[in-house]
């Protein structure tokens, strides 16, 4: 009991006194399984693309463009399926290319932020309005429809188990992506590039390859969140996917990711998703009007992140003392 | 110390009355940013205009000052304007997107007024602080019609959809399909729009004719599709015995009825919105949605076009006004009985 560290737990323990608070307030809507499937399928996208722009928040990078691109990998999938006149072999060509375009923008914002030395905040600044325009003359600024085929409009509402597809997705993405940031060389690098870009190349990282993958993963997961919302509200238009952005970075700040690099886990971004899932869900079920919305949840954002960070400053100063102890 | 007291108490209450004259409809605001004077008062009876000829060679530009140019009532608007449009060469039609920011728009019109624009058509995003760029715009010769939300000053003329008599009218048509009972939900935009604000002000008010239709949540989804999704789902959540919902536009009623249909209650529930997007009446015919309220959105672009073109081949000016002219598009109640009467041609 001695050794009970709090730092560790104080994630989990925030989460376990929001259920708790919420059962107590909504006893017979909160705690099922129905609104767990809720709160989570609400976070999906947002998950998603965490788990990518994490690698690039870890080396120190930005990516302003989330918003814009994952709204213009979905006018570019709605767009294949009907040029494919709505066949399920269109959905997987309208995956394809989306993925594809996410994969591009990334390593476009890799290697200009490489080669040219450009601050990556101006270089996705600068793409973000890249890919809203090219969104907005694809659309001709129009809502595109795609209520089918049916394997299109799975992606986001198909239920296993009671729980939508994108839950499946998030979960998977989740794992991937803290597979390769913990387990390979890969992900230590990262984090060495993060902390310290100077010294992880004196000591033989490739700074420049790794810089770029980063902004491709980035990609990836944010072309893959345009595809399921495009599913999710069976349409694309220039404007889908805006507010994103904030979302994700929040996401990830609240689960502890440093923007100056170097410090972050993936359990960490979707603890901050699944917190920001929960208080609008608690908001929403307490008939919260959308007055006050905004008051309470900056409030209780403040709370939680407040607490959290007092119990790692507490540990840092407990070592500090345990250091001073010993050399005295 | 006391002295500083009733200083402070006076400077406040001064501050209080001096914002309690706010501009009201028929109020001409000063373009010059002084004091704003009862439209009848200030009537200089002299017109300001230039005259020209759109239907001839004279080199014609208007100016379309959207909201935001990507919903689709925005883009009907466009569309109506050149369509009206389309057969005269000489009228260029200029597009403007106020991104959603009053600030946007504001800056945007003191562009339009130097760049000589012969009219412009505008749907103000907010009406107080367009009041003075509208004023300067009538004062240069520029008349300037308003689309669905008005300038709080008078200006050539406002071309609007119903909005509290098309709460009033969804509520009625909603209370008949439910038989006068059960409990419902509103799915909001963001409060503080004058229109939306009356268009459920007028739903409220109709539905409280009702006693035994109980609204028992309201929850806004900021007119966006994927919120309104999740919005819808947890009034499923905490209302298990839900009988309808009325959204205050099409698209969050499309991401309601989306939500509907996930959770197996798809055609079950009552479902409103308000607008007449073609993707909602598409729903209405399969069943996905109950009703909306429809309006021609093109043919209102084209009203405020053919205004706009009248304004500019006349010398009648914003000066001889006292208050704003309005022209009121014909609303349409669309339910699955009704909506077949919409042509597709109309479908915007």
């Amino acid at each position: 009991m001695k050794n009970f560290n709090l730092t560790k737990y104080s994630k989990p323990l925030i989460l376990l006194v929001f259920i708790i608070v919420l059962t107590i307030l909504r006893p017979s809507t909160f705690l099922t399984v129905s609104n767990f499937a809720n709160v989570l399928w609400s976070i999906s996208v947002i998950g998603i693309m965490v788990c990518g722009t994490i690698f690039v928040f870890l080396i120190g990078g930005i990516d302003l463009s989330i918003a814009t691109l994952c709204g213009f990998c979905a006018v570019v999938t709605v767009k294949t399926i009907t040029y494919f006149h709505n066949s399920t072999g269109g959905v997987f060509a309208g995956i394809l290319a989306a993925l594809a375009v996410g994969a591009a923008a990334g390593c476009l914002h890799g290697i200009v932020i490489t080669r040219f030395h450009i601050p990556a905040f101006l270089v996705t600044f600068a793409t973000q309005s890249i890919f809203l325009g090219l969104s907005m003359i694809v659309t001709s600024n129009k809502i595109i429809s795609c209520t089918e085929p049916a394997a299109f409009t799975a992606i986001g509402a198909k239920k296993i188990l009671g729980f939508p597809l994108p839950i499946y997705l998030m979960i998977l993405i989740a794992a991937l992506a803290w597979y390769v940031l913990r387990k390979t060389e890969f992900g230590r690098y990262i984090y060495a590039v993060g902390g310290n870009a100077t010294a992880a190349e004196i000591s033989g990282i490739n700074v420049r390859r790794s810089t770029v993958l980063c902004y491709v993963f980035s990609g990836l997961t944010t072309a893959l969140g345009g595809v399921i919302l495009a599913s999710m509200t069976q349409q694309a238009m220039a404007s889908t996917g805006s507010g994103y952005t904030n979302d994700v970075i929040t996401a990830g700040v609240i689960g502890g990711v440093s923007l100056l690099g170097g410090e972050g886990t993936v359990l960490g971004a979707m603890f901050g998703a699944v917190l920001m899932g929960l208080l609008n869900n608690g908001l929403n079920l307490m008939s919260v009007p959308s007055t006050h919305a905004g008051l309470v949840k900056g409030l209780v954002i403040i709370i939680a992140v407040g607490f959290d960070a007092l119990q790692h400053t507490d540990q840092a100063r407990k070592k500090v003392k345990k250091i001073v102890k010993k050399e005295a | 110390m006391k002295k500083k007291l009733l200083a402070f108490v006076l400077a406040a209450m001064l501050l209080v009355a001096c914002s309690g004259c706010t501009i009201q409809k028929t109020v001409r605001v000063d373009p010059a940013g002084g004091n704003t004077a009862a439209a009848g008062e200030a009537v200089g009876g002299v017109s300001n205009k230039v005259k020209k000829d759109p239907y001839t060679a004279d080199e014609i530009k208007i100016a379309y000052v959207a909201h935001d140019i990507g919903t689709p009532n925005n883009q009907a608007w466009l569309e109506g304007i050149k369509r009206e449009c389309a057969s005269w060469s000489n009228i260029k039609i200029g597009e403007f997107d106020g991104q959603s920011s009053a600030e946007t728009q504001v800056r945007l019109m003191g562009d339009i007024i130097n760049q000589g624009y012969d009219a412009i058509i505008i749907q103000c995003s907010d009406g107080t602080a367009l009041a003075q760029s509208v004023a300067q715009a009538e004062e240069a010769g520029i008349p300037v019609i308003t689309l669905n939300l008005d300038a709080d000053t008078v200006h050539s003329a406002l071309v609007m959809a119903v909005d509290y008599d098309a709460g009033r009218m969804a509520a009625d048509k909603m209370a008949e399909q439910l038989g006068g009972k059960g409990k419902i939900g509103i799915i909001q935009g963001v409060p503080g729009l004058h229109r939306t604000d009356n268009l459920e002000q007028g739903f409220r008010e109709t539905i409280a004719n009702y006693p035994d239709i109980e609204i028992v949540d309201a929850q806004s989804a900021s007119f966006e599709k994927e919120k309104a999704m999740t919005v819808m789902n947890s009034f499923l959540q905490s209302h298990s015995d839900l009988a309808g919902v009325f959204c205050i536009n099409d698209a969050m009623a499309e991401g309601a009825a989306l939500a509907a249909d996930s959770k197996g209650l798809g055609g079950k529930l009552c479902i409103w919105g308000a607008d007449g997007e073609k993707d909602a009446l598409a729903m209405i015919e399969n069943g996905q949605m109950s009703g909306t309220i429809y309006t021609n959105s093109w043919d209102e672009g084209s009203t405020a076009a053919k205004i706009a073109l009248l304004m500019i081949g006349s010398e009648y000016s914003y000066n001889v006004l006292t208050e704003t002219p309005q022209v009121i598009m014909e609303p349409i109640v669309a339910t699955k009985e009704t909506v077949g009467s919409i042509a597709a041609e109309d479908r915007w």
